[in-house]
């Protein structure tokens, strides 16, 4: 039945479904038709039909509403009508204005064109007035040559040259192709002749000038040479005459200090014043002429001046220096250093008194050289600085880099790194054979706390430490820190070690006492030598601050700079840091005196201790507090042994061996206590000799000495107790402000001390 | 000096023959530069790099030295107090490697004997004109029993791993060497202990 109803029903479906799609309203059911063919089933078919039926209603609503939109675009089309004669007019309007733009636009160009013409024209204008002056300054010249040089006015002449060479070439190429080109040929060639002539003028002239010595005539000529375009030549030739007036001082005064008699007052520098007076020379020479050289050379003209210069001065310096090695045998002294310094040698060694005088002398060379060194890079720098304000900062590296190789390579660098390469190990030999002279000749005087090679070893390492620093140079300087740094930090500490281990075996107290406070005390000065910070004033200390300004001084000065104020402050902090390690000897010379002489001396009298009973009644506690038994007596000792000490040891050094000796009473009392027994009264007795003796180590030490006996003091506490119980009050969460530092099982051993607790309530404490 | 910001402090000397790169091998590491026409160092040059090694900071301090001869009084001063030595030569110069004996004698002489040395092998980028062979070298380190290395500082080749390598032997080093002084405990006001190589035990 099913089947026949959707029979019947498809056709009429069909139709239905199929008009949409005819009518192309762009919807489209979702049923097909195959698909309604395909069905079979009444059920099926209804529920086709009922969606078919929707969908024909949302069609239609779509409808409706598109039919409603009808007049609004009706009456947008007659609004459209109506606006067409405007259009038309406006496309006239704007036809009209293109026309316009377009005449307005050419006639802007043409006016512009002709603007640009005009300029055009008047720049040839100028240029054609420019080369017509030229020719005439041309003419001008060629005329004033003739003259100037007939008058041997030469420094018109070169004035005329010079604008010849300043014209553009180009100009006088022109003016020869102009109508008048044969003359104005001919005249060039005159005026070219002419170039020629005065330069070879002005060479010969400046060549008599310079070989009369007629300084007023070599400056005249010297001055014309950039005129004509020769500045090198002009510098190396004014140089040339320079470098003569150098040599024939610098020969003089060598032939007079070979004439100098050795018991002259400069005898023993008379080199370094040679030197001094060379560099003198020069910068004398520099200050005189760089005023002429930047006028009429212009700026940065001075490096090549001075490195013309600088060629003679190493021509000079090397004689005076070969005079100096040859005189004073200073190679020959330094290989014998150098074979000195060799452990096993053999040789005679150099009394290093003898060396003084030239490691002075080499010294103070190299500090002339220095700052004759930096005058020159100041005044270098400084117009290479005036010239270069417009360059490239490529142009002015060229320049520092030529700059540093000029005063870098200079014979007279090398010879001095040289020089004083060899200073440094002399001055090494002299600083170690001096500091072993020192600790050789070591003598104690009774009432001294140091003995003698305390303040000499340091006045020696000052002293040639402070002769590098007069070098000027911050490698020497660093080197020479260096080096004693490694003098004191092994030789030096070997010497004290040494002392230290001889000063025990001695047999009686005094002379361990000697023996090892003068050594521990040598400790302590170079401990306070060595330290920026020390509270203790010593002369060494002084020393070292007026070593640190004169430092500042040498940097004020702008030697190097930071990098070599870093390198400084390096090898300076190496330096004091060897306080560090003669600190450390100094805590190890102590400990072994603390253990050595101090102990055996405090153990017996702790000892007797035990022999007092602390097991006592009333009536002896009453006694005791008439006699006292133990504690009065042990403070007795205790400070006639501390007064022998305090006698002869620094403050500070002092103070060291009072914490030490504290410790050790605070350590065997401990030991002793816990050998003894204790009834209340005993526990209060001992309670009683603790408080005396804190109280009166109190009095003799700055360092606290509460904690060091915190143990004993809480052993007290325990030997106090009323009950066994009672320790409860202050253990645990009853402790309050106070830390034990017994442990439980010390509480329980302390509290077994007292004869009167029963072990058992010992035992029963939960601790 | 325990307020500065680092956990260990190292010396590093640089020697060797004049002109094998010493300075360029530390302007390399320092500054990241190659300057060419580098001139001959003065004396003693000094620069400092921190590097970061396994989240400690290590301060090297870097003294490049001159190789002339006559700066040789200066240089030697600062042997005894160096944690490690780079000894350099040139591949391209036969004669920078026949010096080593002697340079390795002034070490034997001067430097503390708990010092590190390293040998290194400069300017391979310029293969072509090599005059010592690897296997020279090597065998030469060898039996020195020195570490080697061959680096390039223009190339900028081997060079961070020739100063942190250093670096990471003289962290351990110093470990070690903490780990036996600690016997002896710092005194107070000695404040943070660097590990110095140097330090030296009394006994």
């Amino acid at each position: 039945m099913g089947t026949k109803m959707a029979d019947l029903d498809s056709p009429q479906k069909l139709s239905g479904v199929s008009l949409p799609e005819g009518m192309g309203g762009g919807r489209c059911s979702e049923i097909s038709t195959e698909l309604i063919r395909s069905l079979t089933e009444l059920q099926e078919l209804e529920a086709v039909y009922e969606r078919l039926c929707g969908e024909e209603k949302v069609v239609e609503r779509e409808l409706d509403a598109l039919l409603e939109q009808q007049n609004t675009i009706e009456s947008k089309m007659v609004t459209l009508h109506r606006m067409g004669p405007n259009l038309q007019l406006i496309e006239g309007d704007a036809k009209q204005l293109a026309g316009m733009i377009t005449f307005t636009c050419n006639l802007a160009e043409n006016v512009s064109s002709k603007v640009r013409q005009l300029d055009l024209a008047k720049n040839r204008l100028y240029q054609a007035i420019q080369r017509a002056d030229d020719i005439l300054d041309l003419k001008f010249c060629m005329d004033g040559v003739q003259t100037a040089l007939r008058n041997e006015d030469y420094e018109q002449a070169a004035a005329h040259i010079h604008r010849y060479l300043c014209l553009d070439k180009s100009v006088i190429e022109l003016s020869r192709q102009g109508k008048e080109g044969s003359m104005i040929d001919a005249n060039l060639k005159l005026l070219q002749e002419a170039e020629q002539r005065l330069k070879a003028i002005v060479t010969e002239k400046f060549a008599i000038a310079t070989k009369e010595g007629d300084l007023p005539q070599v400056e005249r000529f010297f001055k014309i040479f950039p005129l004509l375009g020769l500045h090198e030549e002009g510098l190396s030739k004014f140089s040339e005459y320079l470098c003569k007036q150098v040599a024939s001082k610098a020969e003089e005064n060598l032939l007079l200090v070979l004439g100098t008699d050795m018991s002259d007052r400069r005898a023993a520098v008379i080199f370094a014043d040679t030197l001094t007076l060379l560099f003198e020379g020069i910068a004398r020479i520099v200050e005189t002429h760089q005023p002429i050289v930047e006028t009429y050379y212009g700026p940065g003209r001075l490096y090549t001046l001075i490195k013309y210069l600088q060629v003679e001065c190493d021509r000079q310096v090397e004689k005076v220096v070969d005079k100096f090695i040859k005189q004073r045998d200073y190679h020959q002294q330094f290989r014998h250093v150098q074979n000195s310094l060799m452990r096993n040698s053999t040789t005679e060694k150099i009394e290093p008194r003898e060396l003084d005088p030239i490691l002075t002398e080499v010294t103070l060379m190299n500090a002339r050289s220095e700052l004759y060194l930096r005058f020159l890079r100041k005044r270098i720098s400084s117009d290479f600085e005036v010239g270069d304000s417009m360059v490239s900062e490529e142009v002015k590296q060229e320049h520092q880099k030529s700059l540093d190789k000029l005063l870098n390579n200079c014979l007279l660098s090398c010879t001095m790194q040289e020089l004083i390469g060899f200073y440094i190990t002399m001055e090494e030999y002299f600083m170690r054979e001096t500091v072993n002279k020192a600790v050789a000749l070591d003598t104690y005087e009774k009432g001294q706390l140091t003995s003698s090679m305390v303040d000499d070893v340091f006045y020696i390492v000052k002293k040639c430490i402070g002769r590098a620093l007069s070098s000027s140079s911050i490698d020497c300087l660093c080197a020479m820190i260096n080096l004693a740094t490694t003098e004191l930090e092994s030789d030096f500490r070997d010497v004290l070690c040494n002392k230290l281990r001889m000063g025990f075996p001695a047999t009686t107290l005094q002379d361990i006492q000697r023996g090892v406070t003068s050594a521990v005390n040598i400790m302590h000065s170079s401990l306070q030598q060595g330290k920026f910070d020390t509270k203790g004033i010593e002369s060494t200390d002084e020393a070292k601050l007026s070593f640190l300004s004169d430092c500042t001084k040498l940097f004020s000065q702008g030697i190097g700079g930071e990098q070599a104020q870093a390198k400084f402050d390096s090898c300076l902090s190496d330096l004091a840091a060897v306080s560090n390690k003669f600190r450390d000897l100094l805590q190890e010379g102590l400990t072994e005196l603390n253990s050595t002489a101090i102990k055996p001396q405090v153990q017996p009298w702790i000892n007797t201790f035990l022999s007092v009973s602390h097991n006592i009644e009333e009536e002896e506690f009453n006694d005791y507090e008439a006699n006292d038994p133990w504690v009065q007596q042990f403070i007795l000792n205790l400070e006639q042994q501390m007064a022998e000490f305090k006698a002869s040891l620094s403050p500070v050094i002092y103070d060291s061996l009072t914490g030490l000796m504290t410790s050790l009473v605070a350590v065997e009392l401990e030991r002793v206590v816990l050998k003894s027994t204790f009834n209340r009264l005993g526990g209060l007795q001992f309670d009683k000799e603790l408080r005396s003796l804190i109280a009166y180590l109190t009095t003799v030490t700055t360092w606290t000495i509460r904690d060091k006996f915190a143990r004993l003091s809480q052993m007290a506490t325990i030997l106090n107790l009323e009950r066994v119980t009672e320790i409860l009050d202050y253990w645990g969460a009853n402790s309050g402000p106070l830390t034990w530092r017994l442990t439980p099982a010390e509480v329980r051993q302390v509290l077994a001390l007292r004869i009167d607790f029963r072990s058992e309530d010992i035992k029963r404490l939960r601790l | 000096m325990s307020m500065e910001d680092y956990d260990f402090l190292f010396k590093i000397v640089l020697i060797g023959n004049a002109g094998v790169g010493k300075t360029c091998l530390v302007r390399r590491f320092t500054q990241g530069l190659f300057p060419p026409g580098q001139g001959a160092t003065i004396g003693v040059d000094f620069m400092i790099k921190t590097v970061e090694i396994n989240g400690e900071k290590v301060k090297l301090q870097i003294w490049d030295t001159a190789g002339q001869e006559r700066f040789r009084s200066i240089t030697q001063s600062y042997y005894r107090s160096a944690n490690a030595l780079i000894l350099t030569y040139d591949i391209t110069c036969e004669e920078s490697f026949r010096c080593l004996p002697e340079w390795l004698r002034e070490i034997e002489q001067y430097a503390s004997n708990k010092v590190i040395t390293v040998l290194v092998g400069n300017k391979i980028d310029l293969a072509e004109r090599r005059e010592v062979s690897q296997q020279r070298a090597e065998e030469f380190s060898e039996a020195q029993d020195m570490y080697y290395l061959e680096t390039s500082a223009k190339e900028s080749d081997n060079v961070e791993k020739l100063f942190l390598d250093l670096a990471c032997r003289l962290i351990s080093e110093a470990r070690q060497n903490t780990l036996v002084n600690n016997v002896s405990s710092p005194l107070p006001g000695e404040g943070k202990s660097i590990s110095y190589l140097t330090c030296c035990n009394f006994n």
